[in-house]
């Protein structure tokens, strides 16, 4: 192989992508997949509640309310302001801290609190703002609740939301259209425009020509699948990890694209390999949405230890070591994968000579 | 004389059962425009795809350059530019593009292709995607494609087919400036015309194999006949007569001929390179 080549030929097929419609299905679908699934589902446009803090003291309150994870806090200098941003709706709720607040409190005095709602907020914004402000105080003020609440936990204590569910969905949309379509339907191209003949009477080589759409579809795949987890709030934990998981998965997929690609002489025989076998690819993803089903099942299927390796770091926030299996597996697929590639690219050598 | 450029010696090829090139052999030396005649399905493609590493031959040998070609060589490739029958082009990329494309895979860093273009008649089209381009234009990008890597050897596959007649002119004349500079040329045709006005030699192939190769003149002289026809007004009558020259040797047919009344016309046939090869192969070439 020829680096020089494969990098030619993959220069030409990054800049000759944005063209193809293929290429722009594979970047819009898992993005407008997400968008869909999230409004029906999820929690893509749902935001923290954002809370404004004036101190003008010292108050330990504004350092502890920094530190709670789910609420978005803004300090400010200015009551004025405050008033006027909670009153347009840039903050669900404000509170204003009188200086001395703390020494008043653990005083015993009862100092006045100005906590202002924004009109237009949230009802559950509203109530988690002022929940956190009193329990804020009872810490600063040193007291005990009057009672010991006992949280106790209903339903599937390991269930995730639907929301996170759908991850692997999105995100085997990705691999597949990504992954496998793109260097596949790259390869059919140039196959049906017979371009791939004028390639290979230049010093270019066959293996040259596959290296370079299996690398298209390897980085093509990382980039949506990425951007797929970053858009679901699923690339939180773990991103080393999950990287090398990703360009694990994505050879494997780039493989199982060069086989489909060279499988099929035309466009209509590729879309007819993908539709046919498309149930078989998407099948383990289904399990992840009915953890009640028999989970064992959906190893039976090859794609399974493709994505499994990502569902498991998403849910379940594993390590590489946690993980080692199904990574193996995938990576033995994608070896054993590269003999029948280079079967299947000598028989249409034959094949196009023939033609 | 000189090393051939493209020398292939007694190769064969058959798909399953169906021979498709018989053991033929051929020499084409630099500088020379070798023209490949036949008909569809003589052997003509097979033969271009053993050449340029398409196809690797069931028996026999070739070189190219001093080169064994067998399969794919990456050394060869370097060296031959291909035009190809069918419109391989990157529709969706532009003239400039697809040329530096194919410049990259030749390892050229700085690739003249405003001096191709421009040869061609396309710069004025440089940047527009070629799938705007009509049959003529992508014939004639086709033919720079060939050329981008200053090849020493050239295939050409009906390369001025469907083009007008000045396009095809401009194409001729490419290939004719190669060849002078030295390039080998192997080039198939339908068309008897360009093959004898670009051909220093012609090889007639069919069923896979070559029923003669040689100069289209010496071709003619062997196998053609000449004649003369005059046209003559006698009274009120207009008479034709076919003379046939080799017959007539002392020129006394001609002169009765002249002599038979007044002289309308007077036309000299030769044969065709067409005429040959139905009669050498029994089939015409179309």
């Amino acid at each position: 192989m020829s680096i020089r080549n494969f990098w030619t030929i993959f220069k030409k097929d990054v800049a000759v992508g944005p063209r193809s419609p293929f290429v722009l299905f594979a970047i819009l679908l898992p993005i407008a997949l997400t968008i869909v699934l999230q409004m029906v589902f999820g929690d893509l446009f749902a935001q923290k509640p954002r809370f404004a803090l004036v101190d003008q003291g010292s108050s330990q309150i504004s350092l502890l309310i920094q530190d709670i994870d789910g609420i978005n806090v803004t300090m400010l200098s200015d009551p004025e302001e405050l008033k006027q941003q909670v009153q347009s709706h840039d903050f669900d709720a404000g509170l204003i801290l009188q200086p001395g607040f703390d020494q008043a409190l653990k005083g015993g005095e009862k100092p006045v609190m100005q906590f202002y709602i924004s009109g237009e907020s949230y009802a559950i914004d509203r109530l988690i703002l002022s929940v956190t402000a009193i329990d804020l105080i009872r810490t600063v003020e040193g007291s005990s609740p009057p009672v010991e609440v006992e949280l106790v936990s209903l339903g599937r204590g390991e269930a995730l939301p639907i929301s996170m569910r759908l991850v692997p969905i999105i995100a085997m949309y990705a691999f597949i259209i990504a992954g496998l379509f793109v260097p596949a339907s790259s390869l059919v191209e140039e196959r049906e425009r017979k371009t791939i003949q004028a390639v290979l009477v230049s010093p270019a080589k066959l293996s040259d020509l596959l290296a370079a759409k299996a690398v298209l579809g390897i980085v093509l795949t990382i980039i949506m699948t990425v951007v797929t987890l970053l858009l679901n709030g699923a690339f939180s934990h773990n991103q080393l990890d999950m990287i090398v998981v990703l360009i694990v998965a994505a050879i494997f997929w780039s493989m199982l694209g060069l086989v489909v690609g060279l499988l099929a002489s035309n466009s209509q025989i590729l879309f007819a390999i993908v539709k046919g076998s498309g149930a078989l690819l998407f099948a383990p993803v289904i399990f992840y949405l009915f953890p009640d089903w028999p989970q064992w099942i959906a190893k039976m299927f090859p794609t399974f230890w493709a994505i499994d390796p990502v569902w498991q770091i998403l849910a379940n926030h594993a390590t590489l070591a946690d993980i080692i299996l199904p990574l193996m597996v995938t990576a033995g697929m994608s070896i054993v994968l590269i003999p029948i590639v280079a079967k299947l690219g000598r028989r249409m050598l034959v094949q196009l000579a023939s033609s | 004389m000189s090393t051939p450029a493209i020398s292939v010696s007694s190769i064969r090829y058959s798909y399953g059962k169906q021979l498709a090139v018989d053991g033929i052999s051929f020499d084409v030396s630099p500088g020379e425009i070798f023209g490949f005649l036949g008909p569809n399905g003589a052997g003509k493609s097979t033969t271009i795809k053993m050449l340029t590493g398409q196809l690797i031959p069931q028996d026999g040998s070739i070189t190219i350059l001093g080169m064994p070609v067998l399969g794919h060589n990456r050394d060869v490739h370097k060296r031959m530019g291909v035009c190809f029958e069918e419109k391989n082009l990157y529709l969706q990329m532009s003239a400039v593009e697809n040329l530096k494309f194919f410049a990259g895979l030749h390892g050229i860093k700085d690739p003249d292709i405003k001096g191709l273009l421009q040869q061609v008649d396309l710069w004025n089209r440089a940047k527009d995607r070629v799938s705007s381009y009509s049959k003529g234009m992508r014939q004639r990008l086709m033919m720079a494609r060939a050329l981008i890597n200053d090849p020493e050897v050239l295939f050409l596959d009906e390369p001025t087919d469907g083009l007008d007649p000045v396009s095809a002119k401009a194409i001729r004349d490419i290939i004719q400036k190669r060849a002078s500079q030295g390039a080998a040329v192997l080039l198939t045709t339908h068309d008897m015309n360009e093959a004898d006005k670009l051909s220093d030699r012609v090889a007639f192939i069919n069923e896979g194999k070559f029923y003669a190769i040689d100069t289209p003149e010496h071709l003619k002289l062997l196998h053609g006949k000449r004649s003369a026809t005059v046209r003559v007004k006698q009274g009120d009558e207009i008479t034709e007569l076919r003379i046939p020259l080799d017959e007539d040797v002392s020129g006394e047919g001609l002169k009765q001929a002249v002599g038979s009344g007044e002289v309308l016309t007077i036309h000299t046939e030769e044969a065709t390179l067409e005429d040959i090869f139905i009669a050498m192969t029994g089939r015409g070439l179309q």
